[in-house]
């Protein structure tokens, strides 16, 4: 692996051919469509048009006044905060419960198991599931809450604009936090034993160990779960698509919904790719962000 | 001496009482993570019990077990077209892993093992393709596959997804085959082995965990791919699963029993996979994800 400067033509060519089939797919599939994307967003033009309008940065202008770009951006923040609520608070607590051998081997490894579950169910299914879990009166939460008493409580909560972007979040983190649970018991597992043992023999309680000794060992992990969990909330897109496609009245739009609607629905494509340019800048700054506290570690 | 002996009373007390309170809290952390399950998995129980009810008696209690078993619900369900969005989405899959395996190995292998100009730079170029959401690609992939007759065909599907698989996959396999020692691969060069046959009979062979744990990530992640095949297909024989549920549950809005067949049909495969495998699917699905 030392680093052989003298590498000859001939000698790169070879090098390069091994790689060439996947530069090709992303300069294809990925870049390309990208930097597309990026000049689209200065033009104003309809797909079907083989006339596009030079406009600058007047879509840019649009876009930062438009109050549905607000909503949605406030909306993507929203899921991001509570995402890392429960992807990394939630998830380590309960990682480090199965952890800590309070239950026996099979119940802790079936506890994991259930938990994991719903992660590897597609999106769309869920989302489906979710929507008539959440029915009024077929559903099963509106029957449970009519049952206990509470039916007051009961409520369209996809249907109304003070819960319907709460609701998909929430969906969102019953799908996901037990397979975050799941990658912080392997980072737990990974932090020495006898670490642990020599705690529990100076008669440390579960709270203390778990601050003192499970959140620095698993820190990389928990840095990273942060940054894919807030990425993740910036970038989504099909959950709401599938449960309320931005609605009601527009309540739980994000920057995904805004994004599909104004260049699949209502033939905005150079707007469509400004919005589609601002995830890719937040999704830009939050890489690099992350490349650089890995570099720190 | 007083003191000692108040500390020595004391003691077993103390004792019982910290004995009782990890009982109180050994029992509460029971119910808790069974609550947590049962939210997680009755869902699902749910749905496969609901699939058996006509649509009144789902309304009347969709708690209860059913009175009568419809098993016709899932075969009515299979026929309308879950089964065609099953075997597609099958389709889908395989070509998109099995392509990017064989790619992601190919670029991994010559980043590890071979010495070439702009080496950092490509593999940089590789990664970067990680941070780039696929909504950002979007509407300029889709005038590409109108132009080039590709839409509402499986490539439309396979082409993106093998792209947008492959910097992740490139970086897993990568750090495995940064692990195999060099001077088995320069041996064979010495014996007069070509690149191509240590790579097929050295590394390949050594990584097949890796493989195993890459090829599951890209699989699972292809089957559950929204975005692109809600762009990209139109037709119903090429739909899968993803997107042909929408339109089932859609066209399927009056009848809730064979609606939540077809759901239930749909999870099947990944939840029965799932349930035989689940060892090997936890370790597979987190081992890579996080690095």
């Amino acid at each position: 692996m030392s680093g052989r400067r003298s590498s000859s033509l001939r000698q790169s060519l070879s090098g390069w051919l091994w790689v060439a089939p996947t530069l090709l797919f992303l300069f294809f599939f990925v870049y390309g469509p990208a930097f597309a994307n990026i000049v689209y967003s200065l033009f104003s033009f309809s797909a079907m048009s083989q006339k596009m309008d030079f406009v600058g940065l007047a879509n840019y202008f649009e876009l930062s006044a438009d109050p549905l770009f607000q909503t949605g951006l406030i909306n993507n923040i929203i899921y991001a905060l509570i995402s890392v609520f429960f992807q990394v608070a939630v998830a380590l607590t309960l990682a480090a419960v199965l952890e800590s051998k309070v239950f026996p081997t099979f119940a802790a490894n079936g506890f994991r198991t259930m938990l994991f579950l719903p992660s590897i169910l597609p999106v769309v299914v869920v989302g489906l599931i979710w929507q008539i879990l959440l029915a009024p009166a077929i559903g099963l939460l509106d029957q449970a809450l009519w049952e206990l008493g509470l039916g007051a409580w009961s409520r369209a909560w996809l249907g109304d604009p003070d819960t319907a972007i709460y609701t998909i979040i929430m969906v969102s983190q019953w799908q996901w936090t037990g397979y975050i649970m799941a990658l912080f018991m392997v980072a737990i597992r990974a932090i020495p034993r006898d670490l642990y043992e020599a705690m529990e023999l100076e008669g440390a309680c579960g709270p203390r160990i778990f601050f003192h000794l499970t959140v620095p060992g698993a820190r990389e992990t928990i840095l990273i779960v942060t940054i894919i969990t807030i990425l993740g909330s910036l970038k989504v897109f099909d959950i709401v698509w599938v449960m309320t496609a931005g609605g009601p009245n527009h309540s739980s739009e994000v920057l995904g919904t805004l994004m599909y609607r104004a260049a699949f629905r209502d033939d905005m494509i150079g707007y469509s790719s400004t919005i589609a340019t601002v995830i890719f800048f937040i999704a830009l700054t939050i890489g690099v962000v992350q490349i650089k506290l890995q570099k720190d570690q | 001496m007083a003191d000692a002996t108040v500390a020595a009373n004391q003691l077993p007390r103390e004792r019982n009482f910290a004995d009782a309170r990890g009982i109180l809290n050994r029992i509460m952390l029971w119910i808790a993570f069974l609550t947590l399950s049962l939210a997680c998995i009755y869902p699902m129980i749910w749905l496969f019990l609901n699939g058996f009810k006509s649509t009144n008696e789902l309304f009347q209690s969709s708690w209860g077990i059913p009175q009568v078993w419809r098993w016709e619900n899932f075969t009515t369900a299979w026929n309308y077209g879950i089964s065609r969005y099953l075997l597609n989405s099958v389709i889908v899959a395989v070509a998109t892993v099995a392509t990017e395996l064989i790619l992601a190995s190919m670029a991994a292998y010559a980043l590890v093992t071979m010495e070439f100009k702009g080496k950092f730079v490509i593999y940089m170029g590789i990664l970067g393709g990680m941070i780039l959401p696929p909504e950002v690609s979007l509407f300029p992939l889709f005038k590409v596959m109108a132009a080039t007759d590709l839409y509402n065909t499986y490539f439309a599907l396979i082409l993106p997804n093998v792209a947008f698989g492959l910097p992740f996959t490139t970086f897993l396999i990568r750090a495995y085959m940064v692990g195999i020692p060099q001077d088995l691969r320069e041996a064979a060069l010495m014996e007069g082995a070509s690149e191509g046959m240590i790579f097929r009979s050295i590394y390949l062979p050594l990584c097949r965990p890796v493989l195993a744990a890459a090829g599951l990530i890209a699989a699972m992640r292809t089957w559950n791919e929204f975005i692109f095949a809600l762009t990209f297909v139109e037709s119903e024989s090429v739909k899968t699963v993803t997107i042909g549920i929408m339109s089932f549950a859609v066209a399927l809005r009056a009848d809730y029993g064979v609606m939540m067949a077809g759901l239930a049909l749909s999870i099947l495969p990944i939840l029965a996979t799932f349930l035989i495998l689940q060892r090997q699917f936890i370790g597979g699905l987190t081992q890579g994800a996080v690095k």
